[in-house]
């Protein structure tokens, strides 16, 4: 078993007050609250946070856990001392498997807190419900792909004691899906109990940064860089897609930011519902070095022309 | 949604039951009811429990139910932590957009 050192997790020293235990609690899982956080690391520090307030809340979860000494390191294997278990797990034992799996707080909720649901009420009940992120690249959310998540999820085992194990879950990530969305899918949460249905898996999807395309729901956006004599009297383009190249007419006098829309090359929609629009955003690009000609017809240009692009100053 | 069986994207487009929301978000049929009346879900059709709803609000229903759980919220505290979460949502989406519409190279061309 794993030593965690939940005064220090709730940056508290170790006689602090249940008041200031409560009120650090607080403050931390505000910060780190999944749901409020923006933190990268929020919903493990939330878990850290959550099970550190559970034991330290609890006088006699504190009691046995201050008992245990402090003299370990987080994340150290450890042993309860001599006569520890006899003391707080009301004669219950455990043996050496259940002892080096067990989390620390899982051991302790279920000394105190008895034996997961083996040999209690025998109701049907629905598995746990995961969480779970996953990352894809804008082709296999276009086309939609098949992925493999690794998650340590909570799991009861025979004896009833609550473990964490490694589990490898394959989910069909369907086409069209975007940045920031949720999909839920059934059946692959944790295993039911009493006969109950499997719990279900909540995914978020996040999609990676892509050297061209930069999404926005089922909407793409691309910079278009022309010339500036492109930009003054049109041209036409090849423009890059998801799914090859397109050919778009700019029309003379383009301005930089100027947006094009082409209609149906952004990301499908689910359903057969058609598909996102592709932008190209016009930016004009202008020559760092010139040659003596360019700057030669450049300044034939400034002399025969009378545009004023800061009239409206004068 | 016919059932639970079928992989369910949580947006605007696929949509819910009453019973379905209650269930799958762990909020009782009180709170979803008043969560309701407080304007925080908006049904795309029908009322009280024949009401369906848009799969996005199962999302929310969620939130709802772990802050719930987390904070001691009560009921007008989750309707107003909700109502904010949605307009940084809404934020977000348009700081995104805005992004998206900034040149990303620095002009170099040559």
């Amino acid at each position: 078993m794993k030593y965690q050192d939940y005064y220090k997790t709730l940056g508290v020293e170790r006689d602090a007050s249940a008041d200031d235990i409560k009120k650090a609690y607080r403050r931390l899982a505000r910060k780190y609250h999944p749901d409020v956080s923006k933190e990268k690391d929020a919903e493990e520090r939330f878990k850290e946070v959550g099970e550190a307030y559970e034991v330290l809340k609890d006088p006699e979860k504190r009691a046995a856990y201050d008992n245990l000494g402090s003299s370990y390191q987080p994340g150290q294997d450890f042993r309860p001392p001599p006569g520890w278990e006899q003391q707080y797990a009301s004669g219950q034992q455990f043996n050496d498997g259940g002892m080096s799996e067990a989390d620390l707080a899982e051991f302790l909720a279920q000394m105190f807190g008895g034996r997961h649901a083996a040999g209690g009420a025998q109701f049907k009940m629905r598995g746990e419900d995961y969480e779970a992120a996953i990352d894809l690249t804008l082709d296999e959310a276009n086309r939609g792909t098949e992925a493999e998540l690794h998650l340590q999820v909570p799991e009861v085992d025979a004896q009833g004691r609550l473990t964490r194990q490694a589990k490898t879950i394959r989910v069909r990530i369907p086409k069209g899906v975007t940045d920031g969305q949720r999909m839920r899918v059934p059946g692959k949460g944790g295993p039911g109990m009493n006969g109950g249905p499997a719990g279900a898996l909540y995914l978020s999807i996040r999609l990676k940064p892509h050297p061209l395309f930069k999404p926005h729901g089922h909407d793409l956006y691309i910079d278009v860089p022309i010339a500036p004599w492109e930009a003054a009297l049109g041209t036409s383009a090849e423009v890059p897609t998801l799914d090859g190249r397109v050919r778009v007419k700019i029309p003379a006098g383009a301005r930089s930011g100027q947006k094009l829309r082409i209609a149906g090359r952004g990301l499908p929609k689910p359903g057969n519902a058609g598909a996102g629009d592709l932008y190209a955003l016009l930016q004009i690009a202008v020559p760092q070095a010139l040659s003596d000609a360019e700057r030669g017809l450049y300044e034939r240009l400034r002399d025969a022309s009378d545009f004023n692009p800061r009239k409206r100053w004068s | 949604m016919s059932d639970f069986d079928d992989e369910l994207l949580l947006d605007e487009e696929s949509r819910i039951s009453f019973v379905e929301l209650r269930e799958l978000s762990g909020l009782t049929e009180v709170e979803l009811t008043e969560l309701i009346e407080f304007g925080i879900f908006e049904s795309c059709s029908g009322s009280g429990s024949e009401a369906w709803f848009s799969a996005r609000c199962l999302r929310m229903a969620r939130t709802a139910s772990r802050l719930r759980s987390d904070f001691d919220l009560n009921l007008p505290g989750m309707a107003l932590a909700l109502t904010y979460l949605d307009r940084i949502a809404a934020l977000e989406q348009r700081l995104r957009e805005l992004e998206c519409m900034l040149p990303s190279e620095s002009g170099d061309h040559r």
